[in-house]
Parts: C-alpha cells; structure tokens; sequence
C-alpha cells in the first residue's frame, strides 16, 4: 500500500467562517495503480493532491505514505519526503524559464544533494526516458509545449518517486500532443508507475485504470477497471 | 552543487532584470565610490605627507621668528638673522646641519619669457637638508656663496615656466628683478610636498639674496638637520640656549622665536587627515546603508514575481533553508558586484584626482577589501528579511499564483 488515508479532513477559515474542502476522505492506493481523480471545480480535488502530494497538512485525519504517517510532520521533513517521493507534472508547466531542459530535469537532484556526476547521469537517463535527450541544453522558450511538458515529466521522474501526479497535465496541450502525453503516462504506468491524474475531461480519465470522483469534500464514486 | 545553482539562479535573474539590477546597486555603487575616493584621498595625502617628511630629510627642526612679549603686551618682531645661524653651526655638539633661508617673489625673465618666482636664499648644505638632488649642471659653493656671486639653481619646473629646457638655460643669463644671474644648475623633479613645491622655485647663495635680492640679513627661517638617534628635546633646549642669548633675553623672557618639529606637526596632520577621512567615509558609508535598503526593497518585489517558481522549487523538496539561500545569494552578490564597480569608479576618480594634484597614487588594499566586505554585508543583512519571506511562502498557494 503506498497511499492510506483515514477521514482527511481540511478545513479553511475564510474570515469568521470555517470551509470545509474535505469532509473525511478515506483513501488506499495500491502500487502501480494508474488513477484518475475527477470534480468539478470546488469539489476539493485539489485539497485532495496538496495533502497526498504533501504540498499541504491535513487539519484532521491521518495519511500514511509507504506506511509512515506525514500528516503531522514539519514542512522542511514534507519537502524532504516531496523530493525523494513525488513528482509533480503540472497544467502550466512550471520549467525555469532561463535553464536548460537538463538543468531544469536536475532541480530536484539538487534539492536532494546528489553529486553532480551522478546528477547528470540520471538526468540525461530521464530525458531519454521522455525522448527528449537531443534537446537537453534547450530553454523552454525553444521547445514546443508538449515537449515543455515532457520536459517537466522527465523533472519529476528523476528522483525515481513513489507516485508522481499530474495535475491536469494535458490541460494546456492540443488534442495530439496531450496523447502523446498520455501516452507516455501509460507507458510509465506499464513499467510500475503509480501514477494518480487530476482531469475533469473524461476522455483523459477513461485512459487510466481507476476513476475516482470527488464532490463536496467526499468521495462520491471509486471505480476500478 | 545546490549553491552552485543557487549562484547561477542569482546571476541570471540579475542579468535578466539588467537595468533594474543596476538602479538598484547605483547606490552601493556610489557609496562604495565615495567611500574609496575618500579613503584613497586622504591616504595619498598621508603618503604624500610621509614622503614630504622624508624629503626632509632623517629629521628637521625648523625655528622661525616670532613675536615676544613683554608684560602681556606684544613688542613686535624681533627677526632671525644670518648671525643667529652662524651662532648656531658654531656649536659642534650635535653634529647638525644648519641650513638657513630666506625667500621672495621675483619677477624672473629669460629671453622674452616672464614668469613670477619664488626666490630662496639657500647655503650649498640646504640642499642636503631638504634632500634635493641635481639633474644638470652644479649646485653653487660655500665660496660661491662668500662672494655673493650672481649665481642661480633652477627647481625643475623653472625651464618649462620659462619656455625652454633644462639643457638649453644651463649656463646661460636670466635676469630677477632687473639683474642678470648665471643659471648653474637645475635640480631634479621633487614632487610636491602637500604644502610647498620645490619645483616651481629659484635657488641663489644665501648672502647673494641677503645682499643683492633682497636688502636684508632677516631670514624667514633656519632648518636644522639632526640623525634620527639624536635627543631631539636635547637639541631642542641647545638651540633655544643660543637664540636666547644670541637676542639677549633675560631669565622669565619669552622666547622671540619658535621651534617645529615637524614629525610631531606631520603626526598631528595625520590625525587630522585620518578623523576627517574617516568621518566622509562615515557619510559615504551612510548611502551604502541606504542602498541596502533599495537592495531589500527590489528584493520583495522579486520574491513576489517569483512567487510560483518559490512554490516550484519547494514542490521539488526545496527546504526553507535553501530557498533562504538562494535570496539571500542574490542580494549579496547584487552588492558584491555594486561594490566592484564602485570600487572600480572610486579608484579611478582617485587616479584622477592625484593625476591633476601631483599627488602620489595610493590606494590601501585594505580600503577596497573592508568597502566590498561592507558591501556583501549590507547585501547579507538587508537580503534576509526579503528571503525569510520567499522561505516562509505556501508552497501549495505559491504554485496557483498569478
């Protein structure tokens, strides 16, 4: 089990009242599962990826990841478990703009204080990963925005994590290169990825192997291929 | 590795926000120009001070006239005279070097060409006090001197003033006041000295100015030379005996007379050059503080537009202590490099400045060493607070900034 949470529950103050963005999630992953997680705008899914991602504290609940409990945890303890455990694949992209495609796949490595031989080893390794090796000293600016994403998938695959999630990840994507996109996630997936995927297109999810839905702060369905 | 990029990432986000980076750092630019130029002023001056002591030579007392009283009341001038230094050179005790002079401007002409100078009367040991040396001809004699001959050593500057060459008025006729004397002589460059310039002056025998410049045995002062390893207190006491009897003043009298030890006069000058130094580098200093500020002003407004990147970089398992670091490298090296430039810009205006003045150029390694640490300081101090903030952001707010 990579992922166990027990009625996570995160509340916001909004000035004298009290929001409730999750009203008591409970949540198993099991390795190697390619999950999409769908709802509409407000329904909490991203509440839901801030705290399994580790980017967010739960106010109630416990969360278990690889069975060590992270929902009380300090932030520089969750930046430490975000960069050995998660990578993140996001709509927008999020590259430096003013480094190369390498040295933005090498950020997390960094982070992590590997040495730099070996940093660029595995750097290189995963942008081969996202067929990319050819464009490795490129900025962003001179790669088109599928291979800026590639770019960003190969980032959050080169600390080897536990799950790497991707929020809406072909949102800013034509039709094509989103699938190519997906294409890679599924191949990734294939190779025992845990992956979980935050889409409100349904054709997206349909592409993964388990469909979760989120409304008003609950799990409204689960469903598995 | 992880500060290697935190100095990349801080280079280019001050190359790529270029003008805005430099407004910012034109304070600490300024500051540590001011700072530099002013340190650098006020050590060439001691410099050229040390040098000026030095070209007088091991150790000078200068005695120069002055008024006595008597009973409170000011009785007027009582003047040294050429019998006073010949009383004093009688006396072997000290093995000095009594070099009397009196001086005067002169109109001096050479062929068509005018110029006013100052005249000295000097002994041929005079310049061994003051530790000129020859660049052409000779220096006159004592006998020379005897015979009041119309002889004249030119400072270095002479021949040009005059519009001719060292070369070209050895040996010929100039006339002061009307009188032809015989150029013997041009002394070599010497510098200026802060407060005279030998070069710019005229050289004739000391009673050859007594008697055919000047109309008068008054000298305008006597220099004294002693070793270093003389009781300066001692020669001091001696020469004050032999003045006062030589001017004939009673027990309880005052001396008519006063005697400079110029190290002490060069230790006083080189206090009061260091306190105003140090007091315009204190002001100058003030603008690096307030440059600091500007530095930490740019500095949020940096962390606000990099907001997602912050929320990026802790995505990534950026820890605040790294986030932290990497502002506060950027400040730091903002005004590290204002500092370089300002040191760049402070050490030229000093070249400048000691070019036009004659000055010697010297600039303290020290100075440029302390104004960049003063800088980085500034950098380092103002930059944390900016940096605390980046550190401080919400990594799941900060990546849905917009």
């Amino acid at each position: 089990m990579i992922i166990k949470t027990e009625n996570l529950v995160k509340e916001y103050e909004a000035g004298s009242q009290t929001v409730k963005a999750l009203s008591g999630i409970d949540l198993s992953v099991e390795k190697g599962e390619f999950i999409s997680i769908m709802g509409p705008s407000g329904s909490g899914k991203t509440t839901l990826m801030n705290i399994i991602g580790c980017l967010d504290t739960p106010t109630r609940g416990t969360y278990h990841l690889n069975g060590k409990s992270v929902s009380d945890l300090s932030e520089d303890e969750l930046a430490n478990i975000r960069n050995k455990e998660i990578g993140f694949v996001f709509q927008s992209f999020h590259l430096l703009a003013r480094n190369s495609a390498l040295d933005n796949v090498m950020l997390p490595l960094r982070y992590a204080g590997s040495n730099k031989s070996e940093a660029l080893i595995r750097s290189n390794e995963a942008l081969d990963q996202v067929g990319l090796s050819d464009r490795s000293t490129h900025t962003p600016a001179e790669l088109s925005g599928g291979q800026q994403q590639r770019v960003a998938i190969a980032r959050a695959l080169v600390n080897k994590p536990s799950i790497l999630f991707a929020d809406e990840p072909t949102g800013n994507l034509d039709s094509k290169t989103g699938e190519d996109v997906m294409n890679i996630f599924k191949e990734l997936n294939s190779n025992g990825q845990t992956i979980i995927l935050i889409t409100h297109e349904d054709s997206i999810a349909k592409q993964s192997n388990r469909i979760i839905t989120i409304m008003d702060g609950l799990i409204k369905s689960d469903i598995k291929d | 590795m992880l500060v290697e990029e935190s100095i990349q990432s801080a280079i280019s986000s001050i190359k790529n926000n270029g003008v805005r980076s430099f407004l910012t750092a034109l304070a600490i630019i300024i500051g540590t120009a001011a700072v530099i130029a002013v340190i650098g002023i006020g050590s060439s001056a001691e410099k050229a001070l040390e040098a000026s002591i030095d070209d007088l030579g091991p150790r000078t007392l200068s005695i120069f006239p002055s008024q006595r009283k008597r009973g409170g009341v000011s009785s007027g001038f009582n003047p040294l005279v050429i019998k006073d230094a010949e009383a004093l050179a009688k006396n072997t005790e000290h093995n000095w070097l009594v070099a009397p002079a009196m001086s005067g401007n002169r109109q001096v002409k050479f062929r068509n060409s005018n110029m006013n100078g100052e005249i000295n009367g000097y002994l041929p040991v005079n310049f061994e006090v003051r530790g000129f040396d020859l660049g052409h001809g000779r220096l006159f004699t004592e006998k020379e001197n005897l015979g009041r001959k119309r002889v004249i050593v030119l400072g270095s500057k002479v021949p040009g003033e005059l519009k001719t060459s060292a070369k070209q008025i050895l040996n010929k006729e100039i006339l002061i006041a009307g009188t032809s004397y015989t150029v013997i002589g041009v002394l070599s460059e010497e510098g200026s000295t802060g407060w005279q310039n030998p070069d710019d002056d005229l050289y004739v025998p000391l009673l050859t100015a007594a008697q055919r410049i000047f109309g008068t045995d008054r000298l305008g002062w006597i220099n004294v030379g002693i070793s270093n390893d003389t009781n300066v207190d001692y020669v001091m006491m001696t020469i004050e005996q032999i003045l006062r009897q030589k001017h004939d003043i009673g027990p309880g009298g005052e001396n008519d007379f006063r005697i400079n030890d110029w190290s002490q006069f060069s230790d006083l000058r080189r206090q009061a050059t260091g306190i105003f130094t140090a007091l315009i580098a204190g002001i100058a200093g003030i603008s690096l503080i307030v440059g600091g500020i500007g530095v930490m002003n740019i500095m949020l407004v940096s962390v606000t537009e990099r907001t997602r990147e912050i929320g990026l970089r802790k995505a990534l398992g950026a820890t605040q202590k790294s986030i932290m670091m990497q502002f506060i490298i950027e400040a730091v090296l903002l005004c590290i490099l204002g500092g370089l430039l300002g040191v760049f810009i402070g050490t030229l205006l000093l070249f400048i400045f000691t070019s036009l003045n004659d000055w010697i150029f010297y600039m303290p390694i020290s100075a440029i060493i302390g104004s960049i640490t003063f800088s980085a300081l500034v950098g380092l101090f103002f930059g944390i607070w900016p940096a605390k903030r980046a550190a401080k952001l919400d990594p799941a707010v900060s990546l849905r900034y917009e």
